[in-house]
C-alpha cells in the first residue's frame, strides 16, 4: 500500500536553485502577487505592521523567521484568509485594497488564482483522496463530473497516488496526505502556490517525499511563496529569502543571504536552525 | 395489595391491530417532527452562532422551547392558537408542530456543538480553493457536522416517540390513547400499560439500530454490509477512474 513512498524519497536531489541570469530574468517576469504596506492586527495586537513583498512569475519566495513572527499570517493575507487590516494586495490582477466595500467578491474570485498548502493537510476527511480534488473541480471551475475525475486522477498521478484514489484521508500517512493536498491546490490551475510550514507536522521521515514534490513543482516553473523550516530546502529552491521578525520584513535576498546577512536578528535565528 | 381477577396477557395480542396502528401514528408524528426539527434545528445554530441581534433571538428561542414539556406545547398549539388566532390544526398537525417547537430547540444545541466541532482548517481549506462560503458549508463543514450530530439526533427521536403519549390529551390516537381505549372496555391497567411501555422499548432499540447503521455509513471509509452495498458503485467507479489513468504505468 505504501510501497511508492521508498520510490519518491531516492528522488535525486537535483540542484533546482538558479543561475544569476536566471534571477536576473525572473526579477523581470510580471508580478504575480504584490503586497503594499500590509498590516494585520488581532485586536490591541498588531502582526504585521507594514510589509511590502512582490513575487514575480516563476518566483520562488521563501518566508523564514521565529515563531509568531507573523510569517503565516503573511501567507494568509495574501489569498485573504486574514484579509489586511490595512494596505492593498493585487494577485494576478485582482486588487483587494482594505475597506474597498464594493469588491465583496473579491476574496472568492482571488483566491481561484491562489493555491494553498496547509500545515495540518487539511484534507476533506469525510471525502475519497478523488473526491477532495474533484470537488473544487465542480465548484469552482464548473468541470463536468467525468471531466473533473480524470482531471484528479492525473493530478494524483502525478503526485504518485493514483493507486490510493478511492482512499480516504485517515487511510493514508501524513506524507501521502500532504500529497494529495498539494495535488488538490494545484488542480484548480492557480498562478501562485502557498505552502505554509507543509513538512512541520509529518514524520521526519515522511519529509522527503513531500519536499520531491514540491521540489519537482518547483522545477516545472510553478511560482511558490513557501513558509518553511526547512532551510537546507530553502536554500535549494529560494531565489527570494525573505527574514521576517515581530512583523516586519528584517532583510530580504538571493540564496547567498544565508552567508552574508547582516542583521543580528537573522544570524542568530539562522544559528539557532541551521 | 390485591389486583381483582387475573392478568390477561392474551388482550395484548388479541388488540394488537389497535396497539399497532397507535404505534405508527406515533412514529409517523415523530418522524415529520424529527426533519422538519432538524432544519429548523440548523437554522437555529447558525442564528446563534451569528453576530448579536440575530444570535439573542436564537439564544432566546432555545432557552424558551427547551424548558417547555410536550403537554404544554400540544395543548398551547392545538387549543391556544385555535382560541386566540383562530387557526385550528388536526391532531396530527399539532402533534407536529408541537414537537418541532421543543425539539428544534435540543436539534440547535447539537448542531451548534457539532459545526463548532468540525476544525477550522476546514472551513479554510475550502475557501482557500476558491469555493463560494455557501459551498464550502455545504460540502465540507455541514457533513462533517451531521456526521458528529448524528447520535444526538437518534437520542432526540427516541425522545420524540415517547412525549407522543402526551398528546393523548389532543385525542391523538396514538400508543397511550389507544391504551385508555382498550383499558376502558376490559380494565385491565397494568397489562395494557406494561404492553405499552413494552412498545417504546422495542421502538426505542429499533431507532438505536437505525441510527447506529446510518453512523456507519457516514464513517470515512463507510463500515459494514449496508454501506458496502450503497457505496459500490461509487467505489466502482473510482476504479474504472483509475484504470482509465493508467495504474499500469505507475505501478512499480
Amino acid at each position: 500500500m505504501r510501497a511508492d513512498r521508498g520510490r519518491e524519497t531516492h528522488v535525486t536531489h537535483t540542484l533546482t536553485s538558479r543561475s544569476g541570469a536566471e534571477v536576473d530574468a525572473i526579477s523581470s517576469a510580471r508580478e504575480v502577487v504584490q503586497l503594499k504596506g500590509i498590516r494585520k492586527s488581532f485586536g490591541s495586537n498588531e502582526v504585521l505592521r507594514g510589509v511590502d513583498l512582490t513575487v514575480h512569475a516563476g518566483e520562488h519566495v521563501v518566508i523564514f523567521g521565529p515563531s509568531g513572527s507573523g510569517k503565516s499570517t503573511l501567507l494568509r493575507t495574501i489569498n485573504l484568509l486574514e484579509p489586511p487590516t490595512a494596505g492593498s494586495l493585487v494577485v494576478d490582477g485582482l486588487e483587494y485594497a482594505h475597506g474597498n466595500a464594493a469588491k465583496r467578491g473579491t476574496p472568492v474570485q482571488l483566491r481561484r488564482t491562489v493555491g494553498m498548502v496547509f500545515q495540518q493537510f487539511n484534507l476533506f476527511p469525510h471525502l475519497t483522496a478523488l473526491e477532495n480534488i474533484t470537488l473544487p473541480l465542480r465548484s469552482v471551475r464548473r468541470v463536468k463530473r467525468a471531466e473533473a475525475e480524470n482531471r484528479a486522477a492525473q493530478a494524483l498521478k502525478r503526485v504518485g497516488l493514483l493507486r490510493h484514489a478511492a482512499h480516504f484521508p485517515r487511510e493514508l500517512s501524513g506524507g501521502q496526505q500532504q500529497r494529495v493536498a498539494i495535488a488538490r491546490a494545484l488542480s484548480i490551475d492557480p498562478k501562485v502556490m502557498l505552502f505554509d510550514e507543509p513538512t512541520s507536522a509529518l514524520d521526519p521521515e515522511l519529509v522527503g517525499e513531500v519536499l520531491a514534490v514540491m521540489r519537482e513543482l518547483a522545477v516545472s516553473g510553478m511560482t511558490m511563496v513557501v513558509v518553511t523550516h526547512e532551510i537546507g530546502f530553502a536554500r535549494e529552491i529560494g531565489d527570494l529569502n525573505v527574514f521576517i521578525d515581530d512583523g516586519n520584513i528584517v532583510e530580504q535576498g538571493p540564496r547567498t543571504i544565508f552567508d552574508s546577512c547582516t542583521d543580528p536578528r537573522t544570524k542568530a535565528f539562522l544559528a539557532a536552525v541551521l | 395489595m390485591r389486583v381483582i381477577g387475573s392478568y390477561d396477557w392474551s388482550l395484548l395480542w388479541d388488540n394488537r391491530g389497535t396497539l399497532l396502528a397507535g404505534l405508527r401514528l406515533a412514529i409517523e408524528v415523530s418522524l415529520v417532527a424529527l426533519v422538519l426539527s432538524t432544519i429548523v434545528g440548523l437554522i437555529l445554530a447558525l442564528m446563534r452562532m451569528s453576530a448579536p441581534p440575530v444570535s439573542w433571538i436564537g439564544a432566546a428561542y432555545v432557552n424558551i422551547f427547551r424548558g417547555v414539556p410536550a403537554l404544554v406545547s400540544v395543548i398551547w398549539v392545538y387549543f391556544g392558537l385555535s382560541l386566540v388566532l383562530g387557526i385550528t390544526f388536526s391532531t396530527f398537525q399539532a402533534g407536529v408542530i408541537a414537537l418541532t417547537l421543543l425539539y428544534s430547540a435540543f436539534i440547535a444545541e447539537i448542531y451548534r456543538s457539532a459545526l463548532g466541532a468540525v476544525p477550522r482548517g476546514q472551513r479554510e481549506a475550502g475557501l482557500a480553493l476558491g469555493m463560494h462560503p455557501l459551498r464550502v458549508f455545504g460540502s465540507v463543514t455541514l457533513p462533517q457536522a451531521t456526521k458528529i450530530a448524528i447520535p444526538n439526533i437518534g437520542s432526540m427521536f427516541i425522545g420524540m416517540v415517547k412525549d407522543t403519549s402526551t398528546f393523548t390529551v389532543i385525542g391523538l390516537t396514538e400508543v397511550v390513547r389507544v391504551t385508555q381505549n382498550i383499558n376502558s372496555t376490559y380494565f385491565q391497567p397494568f397489562v395494557l400499560y406494561t404492553g405499552a411501555a413494552v412498545l417504546y422499548v422495542l421502538v426505542a432499540f429499533l431507532i438505536d439500530f437505525i441510527f447506529r447503521a446510518i453512523e456507519k455509513v457516514m464513517e470515512s471509509p463507510p463500515k459494514g454490509r449496508v454501506a458496502q452495498v450503497i457505496t459500490r458503485r461509487k467505489r466502482r467507479r473510482i476504479e474504472a477512474v483509475i484504470d482509465r489513468a493508467g495504474v499500469a504505468s505507475q505501478a512499480t
